[in-house]
């Protein structure tokens, strides 16, 4: 039996013990551009903002951890979390089950290609529009008088009254959800559609032989596939959420009262209406973090891997 | 070698950028960027920037943000001390926060700008710092008064009815009246603009004043809950309301518009902006010739005040074209000028323009706006606070309209959290 050893590469040139061989030299002087567009991008502002979050609005004066402190004592930023758990409790389920739902029909129910090829195309849609837009046809929408959601309630009988949509805390957060449910419930069926064609179709006829009903096989099989990609879904999702600006801004501007006031729409009016950079700057930095530890329990609670 | 030519290249490039204008310098500069809200307030500007390249040779870019953003623009602008621009445009509200901030240049002792006997004082006293008259901030009191601001868009919120239905209302209880009595099916005998912060805040103040009431007194005492601004907030959320439109609060200026252009509101306050861009816009509007407005109609007080909303043009502490940036707003707010500016539908503050008879055949609303002006309106307390109380009061004030909160209890909370923020800030 011949000796058989493991093919190793060619040992590189090494100028001396501790220095780079010329390969590694390339590789990271490959990585330079991009190490540095991130550090620019995202590690620059980040210090620059816990710099900020130290240091009094007026005078730039070192005040510890005085604006933490002043910011999370202020009653209004839990008004902004509730709204916001509120705002999320809405939209995410909903776009899930939704996306989830169309997903599924399109694939079970409709074979014919150039059908599917529509289907995307009209999901694209609703994504490349500028949130602001949107919020402006919402707005046009579910105004009181000339809104066409009112006219065909009324038209087809389903109320005899105007509903004053923006106006009611009962109906303004629904009303701002259902803008992110239409704008984002597409984005869902995209990626669980493409999760669905990635199951493999042995599995699913050796179940269909088996006798598994469409439920079983989607149950069991295919929801088992679509794991990680759900996971995804729900960081993207909810990262867009906490980032809500545009629409809720058109739509009611956080009113009435501060009902639909989102913890985006908080943080810009302490940064740029009440001026004070240094509350801001904390109140970023707080939530930065604590984003980052609900996504590392999302992460270990939820496996993101198929075992 | 190849070293020594890289630092030799690094020296001249860093000479050269010395060699660049400083600060004020008075070179000429190849253009002027001028960074200008998107919308109806400098469209007019837009059409006429040409016509100065044409005369002096420098162009003029206007970079255009949608209303918040350019405010946010302009502090982020401000606060880095860049030279992005070397002309802004502001609205009235914010000069406190650029002039405590020492933002702009002045353009008095700087470029020798004087007040014109053809544009009122009031629009001059608006674009000063600290401010000529009323409450002074504490930070700015004693400081040398310096103009900071020109105005390029003479608004002042006035009042707007249909007048092919009833006579103008003089005072608030007639407004009052009219709305109740013109009430009807599809028809609002008052529209309310009472989306949360800024709009609601904007329909109210020319209300509370003229009930009596004011935000501050001249000490900067919050009066918001004393029993006249009270009354003021009542006469809003009550009383109009009964008349008024279904969900005023979330009406904006654009909603109002459109009820007013389809025909279905008999009156409103009103800025310039909307009645030239809808209410008198005849491809959108179906109430041309049926709307007349008026100063703002008298309240308890005796007094109609109307509350100015003038867009004004500073140049930033940092623009390296300051001497050339002054010359541009001269020409702009220069009378030729302002004629061709007001037949591109710009809205002009010079007495001699407004009160033109044949400028008033064309803008119905110039004779409104020069008594107006005559009045001497209000400004918004000229405090670098301002969006901060305006975004309390705001708040608290549609939560009365919306019902979620009574009009005692919104004045309450709005006022103890105003008291609490501008001691905080030092008045």
């Amino acid at each position: 039996m011949p000796n058989v050893t493991e093919a190793r590469p060619a040992p590189l040139h090494r100028a001396g013990a501790g220095r780079f061989t010329r390969q590694e030299r390339l590789a990271y002087t490959m990585l330079v551009p991009i190490l540095g567009s991130i550090f620019l991008i995202v590690t620059y502002p980040f210090v620059l903002a816990v710099i900020q979050s130290l240091q009094a609005t007026n005078g730039g004066a070192f005040v510890g951890l005085q604006n933490y402190v002043t910011g999370l004592e202020n009653p209004l930023l839990y008004e902004a979390l509730a709204a916001t758990a509120v705002y999320a409790a809405l939209v995410l389920p909903t776009e899930i089950l939704l996306g989830l739902g169309l997903a599924l029909a399109v694939h079970r129910g409709i074979k014919s290609t150039a059908l599917r090829a529509l289907f995307f195309g009209m999901a694209i849609v609703p994504l490349v529009i500028p949130p602001i837009a949107v919020g402006v046809i919402a707005r046009l929408m579910y105004a009181p008088s000339y809104g066409a959601i009112n006219h065909i309630l009324m038209l087809t009988g389903i109320t005899h009254d105007e509903i004053n949509w923006l106006g009611q805390p009962i109906t303004a957060m629904p009303a701002v959800a259902s803008v992110d449910v239409w704008q984002w419930t597409p984005f869902v069926y995209l990626v669980l559609f493409s999760g669905f064609l990635t199951v493999p179709r042995d599995e699913i006829e050796a179940a269909q032989v088996d006798g598994a009903s469409g439920w079983s096989q989607f149950w069991r099989i295919e929801l088992y596939y679509l794991r990680p990609l759900l996971i995804l879904i729900v960081f993207f999702r909810l990262a867009d959420v906490l980032r809500v600006f545009d629409h809720v801004f058109i739509l009611t501007g956080g009113g009435p009262g501060n009902t639909t006031q989102l913890l985006s729409l908080y943080l810009y009016r302490v940064e740029f209406k009440f001026s004070d950079y240094g509350q801001a700057a904390a109140l970023a930095v707080v939530v930065l973090i604590a984003i980052s530890v609900v996504y590392s329990l999302v992460t270990r609670v939820l496996p993101l891997e198929r075992r | 070698m190849r070293r020594i030519k890289w630092a030799a290249l690094v020296i001249a490039a860093l000479l050269i950028g010395a060699c660049q204008q400083a600060p004020g310098s008075g070179q000429k500069p190849a253009k002027l960027t001028i960074a200008a809200v998107q919308g109806n307030e400098d469209a007019a500007l837009k059409a006429v920037a040409p016509l100065y390249e044409q005369k002096t040779g420098i162009k003029i870019e206007i970079v255009e943000f949608p209303y918040d953003q350019l405010y946010e623009k302009l502090v982020t602008t401000f606060k880095a001390n860049s030279a992005t621009y070397d002309l802004v445009m502001m609205d009235d509200p914010w000069m406190p926060k650029f002039g405590t901030d020492e933002s702009l240049q002045p353009l008095d002792s700087s470029y020798g700008f004087k007040r014109d006997s053809d544009i009122p004082d009031v629009v001059y006293d608006v674009g000063t710092w600290p401010p000529p008259r009323g409450a002074v901030p504490p930070a700015a009191k004693g400081k040398a008064a310096h103009l900071i601001g020109i105005t390029i868009v003479g608004n002042v919120e006035m009042f707007m009815y249909r007048s092919d239905k009833g006579a103008a209302p003089k005072t608030w209880d007639e407004v009052k009246a009219n709305a109740d009595k013109n009430k009807a099916a599809n028809f609002y005998g008052y529209l309310v603009r009472g989306k949360a912060t800024n709009p609601v805040v904007a329909d109210f103040l020319p209300i509370l004043w003229s009930f009596g009431g004011d935000v501050f007194d001249q000490n900067w005492n919050v009066t918001i809950d004393n029993a006249a601004s009270l009354k003021a907030v009542k006469f809003l959320v009550q009383d109009l309301k009964a008349a008024a439109q279904p969900g005023p609060e979330s009406t904006d200026a654009a909603d109002r518009d459109r009820l007013m252009a389809i025909g279905q509101g008999y009156q409103s306050t009103v800025w310039p902006g909307e009645i030239t861009s809808v209410i008198q816009n005849a491809s959108v509007s179906q109430v041309v010739g049926k709307v007349a407005y008026i100063p703002m109609p008298a309240g308890p007080s005796g007094k109609g005040v109307g509350m100015m909303g003038n867009w004004l043009l500073g140049v930033p502490k940092a623009s390296p074209n300051g001497q050339a940036a002054a010359d541009f707003i001269t020409w702009l707010t220069s009378t030729e000028t302002q004629k061709t500016y007001v037949d591109n539908g710009g809205i002009p503050a010079r007495k001699s323009l407004l009160n033109d008879s044949a400028l008033n055949q064309k803008n119905p609303y110039f004779s409104a706006l020069a008594k107006s002006l005559d009045a001497v309106p209000n400004w918004r307390p000229r405090t670098d606070q301002w969006n901060a109380v305006e975004t309390i009061l705001g708040t608290n004030l549609n939560a009365a309209l919306a019902g979620t909160a009574t009009p005692e209890a919104a004045v309450q909370k709005a006022a103890d959290a105003i008291r609490t923020l501008m001691k905080g800030a030092g008045y």
